[in-house]
């Protein structure tokens, strides 16, 4: 590369964008582009990073693959570190395999990560998992290897692993010190703090409290009858019965395990079930079949058998009967918890990562936003959304490099 | 047209915290080579990294038998390799688009990377006496014995040329092995010509054809 291109890439590797900038703010060049580009997305300026980066790689020549795809990459982190998951994939999928074919293998892991990263925000765990498990961290600086291992531990969270995933914090946080990366220090932190915030809420015999990750875990395997509100199931030891597509049964469920070892009058199981305030004779006869399809699907588990004034459960072999629920809920405690990671998302984001339609989400962020609960920013398709206080994209930018070798 | 594979006879490095090779020079003993912020020099025989001047070093170097010629910035620093005080400053031909430097007989050769160009310059003023074009980027310039010789990349492939000084006239090329590019190129007056590598941040010593 060029003088003032090593210089501007020096600058940027040192953390001065601006200093960067100053170098090559006038050229038009494809490096240059390149370089400005990464400038402006670590001075925080998206838009106009990926315009710069997407004027790059058209500038580099057909020939130039290599400075090619390290653009498109750059583009990719930018669009996920902005929260905009529509950004297309199968670029990042053709840029990966071209680092690779030229044996960029640091490029093509970060591309990796990125399509790891973007899997495990849009709810993609096995596709996450198996992608991530052809990057062999080894090899890679502390930079990349502290991102590779926070995936990792994002991973084992979801699949209540906590035991890998300390291991996994514990490699990020030794990476990200050696990296000497502020930021990345600081994500490490707030993941790790996720193991030691109650993660859940147990209801038991009418009495309730905060449960750890790891609790959370420890229950996986216990002998009680527990009514599952993250995933939608009924299980006992090793048998599960999954109720994810049968609302109605599932509230019911969960209603009775609540009051366990009591019973639950009609009338309250029909405003649970179907939001009824009054039990008329017509909710009497759909709760008797609501109730006989329930019976159906937990025959295995527990038994429920009519009472004076309602129903009661019955577990066949657990001893207890538990309710997990989530630290907090209310009515749109999905969008909620995604907002929870501190970042700023678009709607549109929101409803790929939610699988419903944006309008849906729309409709979820209008009250919240009343409530105080979220705020936006922006405009139109620009607009972002998190939640209050503003924590800023602590997501850290760990643009490909070198940009512009040559 | 003369074209043949480049005979890779040994590779320098990659030494300790220098990642990328920006240029190369030569003073009749020691190789030198530009990383950034440094110059450091090694002996071509052990290998041996000896010294460094601190220094801004972005492209190529070149060697007068006196002084360093250094690129950095937009402008070429002459550099005291005694005290390794710049002791005086001349712009750049390409305004800072300038990758490869040379010295031979009292006039510095630039090369103009993306221009795919190669400036003859006043080393005291910098002014601009001849141009000759290349067909490829040019990534580092060394003269030996009356040869003009330039290095190349583009499209990910790099090579070694002998170019004709008046017309840029293609007359010789070593290609180098795929995935190895080069950036800096000085002969030790003899049969060996030295490139860097951006990619790996070694030196490798090529031989020049008779």
């Amino acid at each position: 590369m060029d003088s003032l291109i090593t210089a501007a890439a020096l600058a940027l590797a040192a953390g001065d964008p601006l200093g960067a900038l100053d170098r090559v703010a006038l050229r038009e060049d494809a490096p240059a582009l390149a370089l400005r580009g990464i400038a402006m997305a670590q001075l925080g300026d998206f838009d106009r990073a990926k315009l710069l980066l997407r004027r790059a790689a058209r500038a580099f020549s057909p020939k130039e693959a290599v400075a090619r795809a390290r653009c498109v990459v750059a583009e990719a982190e930018i669009a996920l570190v902005s929260r905009d998951l529509g950004w297309p994939a199968k670029a990042l999928d053709a840029a990966r395999t071209t680092l690779e074919k030229h044996g960029d293998r640091l490029n093509a892991a970060h591309a990796g990560h990125l399509k790891v990263r973007r899997l495990l925000l849009i709810g993609r765990l096995d596709e996450a998992e198996y992608v991530l498990a052809g990057l062999d961290p080894t090899p890679l600086p502390p930079a990349a290897r502290a991102a590779h291992e926070l995936a990792v531990a994002g991973i084992a969270m979801r699949r209540l692993r906590t035991r890998p995933a300390r291991a996994a914090l514990e490699w990020a946080r030794n990476a990200a010190r050696q990296a000497g990366i502020a930021g990345l220090m600081a994500e490490v932190a707030t993941a790790s703090l996720a193991l030691e915030t109650p993660a859940a809420r147990l209801i038991t015999q009418g009495a309730e409290r905060p449960l750890l990750l790891e609790e959370v875990e420890a229950l996986q395997g216990s002998p009680a009858l527990v009514v599952d509100a993250f995933r939608y199931a009924v299980r006992a030891g090793d048998r599960t019965v999954s109720l994810a597509s049968r609302p109605v049964l599932f509230a019911l469920a969960r209603a009775l395990a609540e009051a366990w070892p009591g019973d639950v009058s009609r009338e309250e199981l029909v405003a649970r079930a179907f939001g009824g305030k009054h039990a008329d004779e017509s909710h009497r006869a759909r709760l008797r079949v609501e109730i006989g399809r329930l019976r159906a699907e937990l025959a295995a588990l527990a038994d429920i058998s009519a009472t004076k004034r309602g129903f009661t459960l019955a577990p066949r072999q657990a001893r207890a009967v538990m309710v997990l629920a989530r630290p907090i809920e209310e009515r749109h405690a999905a969008v909620l918890a995604l907002l929870a990671d501190g970042e700023a998302w678009s709607s549109s984001a929101l409803a790929l990562a939610l699988g419903t339609g944006q309008r849906s989400v729309q409709r979820a962020l209008e009250p919240l936003a009343e409530a105080g609960k979220v705020q936006s920013f922006g405009h139109g398709r620009a607009r972002r959304w998190m939640t209050p206080p503003v924590a800023g994209f602590t997501t850290t930018l760990l643009l490909p490099a070198p940009l512009a070798t040559g | 047209m003369k074209h043949s594979p480049a005979e890779i006879l040994r590779e320098y490095g990659p030494f300790p915290g220098i990642e990328r090779i920006h240029g190369v020079s030569f003073d009749g003993e020691n190789v030198w080579f530009a990383s950034g912020d440094r110059l450091n020099a090694f002996d071509p025989q052990s290998g041996q990294k000896l010294r460094s001047i601190d220094v801004a070093a972005h492209a190529g170097t070149a060697y007068d038998g006196r002084y360093f010629y250094q690129l950095a910035d937009d402008r070429i620093q002459k550099i005291d390799p005694d005290t390794g005080a710049v002791v005086s400053t001349i712009p750049a031909p390409g305004g800072g688009r300038d990758s490869g430097l040379t010295w031979a007989e009292g006039t510095l050769w630039v090369g103009q990377y993306r221009e795919r160009k190669i400036h003859q310059i006043d080393p005291e003023t910098g002014k601009i006496l001849r141009s000759i074009e290349s067909s490829r980027f040019v990534t580092g310039v060394t003269w030996v014995d009356g040869e003009l010789w330039h290095g190349t990349w583009e499209g990910d492939e790099s090579d070694l040329r002998r170019v004709d000084p008046k017309t840029g006239k293609l007359l010789e090329r070593l290609d180098m092995p795929a995935g190895m590019t080069v950036s800096g190129l000085e002969s030790d007056g003899a049969d060996r010509l030295y490139c860097g590598s951006t990619s790996t941040g070694v030196v490798r010593a090529v031989r020049r054809p008779k």
